[in-house]
């Protein structure tokens, strides 16, 4: 790998005594498309906010090789929630969602500029919603609302984008559109890392697994994590590790 | 056509009437942003803790406006401090220091020894408004107005996903004390003409209207105000005539308004408009 575009150091979260997450270390070039796998619970969520600076947390987190956190570095970060942590009826249109990812670039009483507004509708269009800006959000589908997301994120020109179970409750044919999507952003540079619990996919689909269980159980191509050993590891029951190991072949 | 000229014939219903209008503007372009991050509760301890500076102030013999913005501002001062608080969870913080207050409120204006009543404060007396409290309105309103167009963004960020605002750089706590912070100048303005019971009302109930009927924020602002000033001047009309209490047929008006626009959109919020997974 040439220089990581985010190297992740020794992290780790914990709420009171309870450690959420431990010594997580791992770097990731651009470019790069990355399934984080491992059950409900495992810690995928926490790693992603702390990765964002969103929880306290312990470690180091370098993008392009500066400590971020600090304040404005972050934002070179971009974070897509689980779908249930926002508000889905909001009265917004979907261009306005994507101008959010504008806001780094100019002070909060700034109305966005005509460069902003051209940066949101390439981005929608990138992500095949050309044309989408004055629909609300509501009117979206499931697929298509992890689209407008990516756009935002898009939009933010992060270089590295943390997808939080972007494929769930999404249905076949968009999964696909959506996979389509996420390799035609990482053959141009950005870095994705999408937390799923298609093993298959992560199989088929991904150039990188990392598996998560408290800790990082498994890093490497989806042929040496996805392994009996690693699921045993990562998914943590003897009884469970054919059944992951099917659905992985 | 004499029932819809001969309530604007008195200045005294002038002054009302202009009291109202800056209420219809001023509370929905709030309490748009009361509705969507569900602080109605927020709303309606507030409107009621400040019964407690009205009361202090009428003792004292100042402005009761001025008593309202500084218990407003205590009080929001104590939510900041003290909402955070996880055992015990935010409404429930709310509910005991929006009661303490008006409590407060009850026993001094009910200690006092004049023939003030306490119901002139509770449910307003927009027929008494005079020009000092329009201009003082006025002016905390338009400010108000000013800060909601001037932080429109950055509130709807924090408002719609916390998250990426926090990480895009908006500072999602600062939004919130401003929030509150003018929901105690809504509640300042409204104080003389609704009364502290029924500032909620005019919080709430336009925003809540509009919400109904609007598919993005600009929309649901101006159809906000559309429908604040209306219930106003028309809960005043009907108030008129009908020798009823202004801030109560206000708050009525309001009320069946809502309801009608609830019942012609239920169509469109029947179960089968789910989201499809595709």
């Amino acid at each position: 790998m040439s220089t990581p575009i985010l190297e992740v150091r020794d992290l780790g979260v914990h709420y009171g005594e309870r450690h959420a997450l431990r010594d997580v270390s791992f770097a990731v070039g651009a470019g790069e498309l990355i399934a984080v796998i491992g059950p409900n619970g495992a810690g995928k969520s926490t790693m992603f906010k702390a990765i964002c600076g969103l929880v306290n947390h312990e470690g180091v987190v370098e993008v392009n090789g500066v400590h971020c956190h600090d304040h404005t570095d972050r934002m070179d970060l971009a974070y897509i929630p689980q779908r249930n942590d926002s508000d889905l009826n909001f009265p917004i249109t979907v261009g306005e969602l994507v101008l959010a990812g504008r806001r780094r670039f100019h002070r909060w009483y700034q109305r966005p500029s005509a460069t902003d507004v051209a940066a949101a509708e390439l981005a929608l269009e990138r992500v095949h919603l050309p044309g989408a800006g004055t629909r609300a959000l509501t009117e979206l589908s499931g697929g298509q609302l992890q689209r407008a997301y990516v756009a935002r994120a898009l939009a933010q020109e992060a270089s590295v984008v943390l997808l939080d179970e972007a494929l769930s409750g999404v249905d076949q044919p968009s999964t696909l559109e959506l996979l389509d999507v996420f390799e035609s952003l990482a053959a141009h540079g950005t870095t994705l890392l999408v937390a799923t619990h298609d093993l298959a996919l992560a199989r088929r689909r991904f150039g990188r697994c990392l598996a998560v269980n408290g800790t990082l159980r498994a890093d490497g191509a989806p042929a040496t994590v996805l392994t009996t050993e690693a699921l045993d590891s990562t998914f943590g029951s003897a009884d469970g590790t054919k059944g992951f190991r099917a659905l992985a072949d | 056509m004499h029932w819809l000229i001969d309530p604007f014939q008195a200045e005294f219903m002038q002054r009302a009437f202009l009291a109202a209008i800056i209420i219809g503007v001023v509370a929905p372009v709030v309490g748009t942003w009361v509705v969507l991050r569900r602080m109605a509760n927020l709303g309606d301890a507030m409107s009621h803790g400040t019964l407690a500076g009205v009361g202090i102030a009428y003792a004292a013999g100042v402005n009761v406006l001025f008593g309202a913005m500084g218990a407003g501002l205590i009080i929001a001062l104590l939510l900041l401090t003290f909402s955070g608080n996880r055992r015990l969870g935010q409404e429930t913080v709310i509910t005991v220091i929006g009661t303490a207050f008006f409590a407060l409120g009850v026993v001094v204006i009910s200690r006092l020894d004049t023939g003030v009543e306490l119901t002139h404060f509770l449910f307003g007396r927009v027929l008494t408004v005079q020009w000092n409290d329009i201009w003082l309105n006025l002016a905390l309103g338009g400010a108000a107005v000013a800060v909601v167009a001037l932080m429109f963004g950055e509130l709807r960020l924090a408002t719609f996903d916390h998250v990426q605002a926090e990480q895009v750089g908006v500072r999602v706590e600062l939004v919130q004390g401003v929030l509150v912070m003018l929901l105690a100048v809504v509640v300042v303005i409204s104080l003389r003409a609704v009364g502290t019971v029924m500032t909620v009302t005019m919080l709430v109930t336009p925003a809540a209207t509009a919400r109904l009927i609007a598919r993005d924020l600009r929309r649901m602002t101006l159809w906000g105000v559309v429908f604040g000033v209306s219930e106003g001047v028309l809960g005043l009309m009907i108030a008129y005539h009908l020798s009823s209490a202004p801030g109560a047929t206000i708050g009525l008006v309001a009320a069946v308004v809502f309801a009608v626009v609830f019942a012609i959109t239920l169509p469109k919020r029947m179960p089968h408009h789910h989201r499809p997974l595709g």
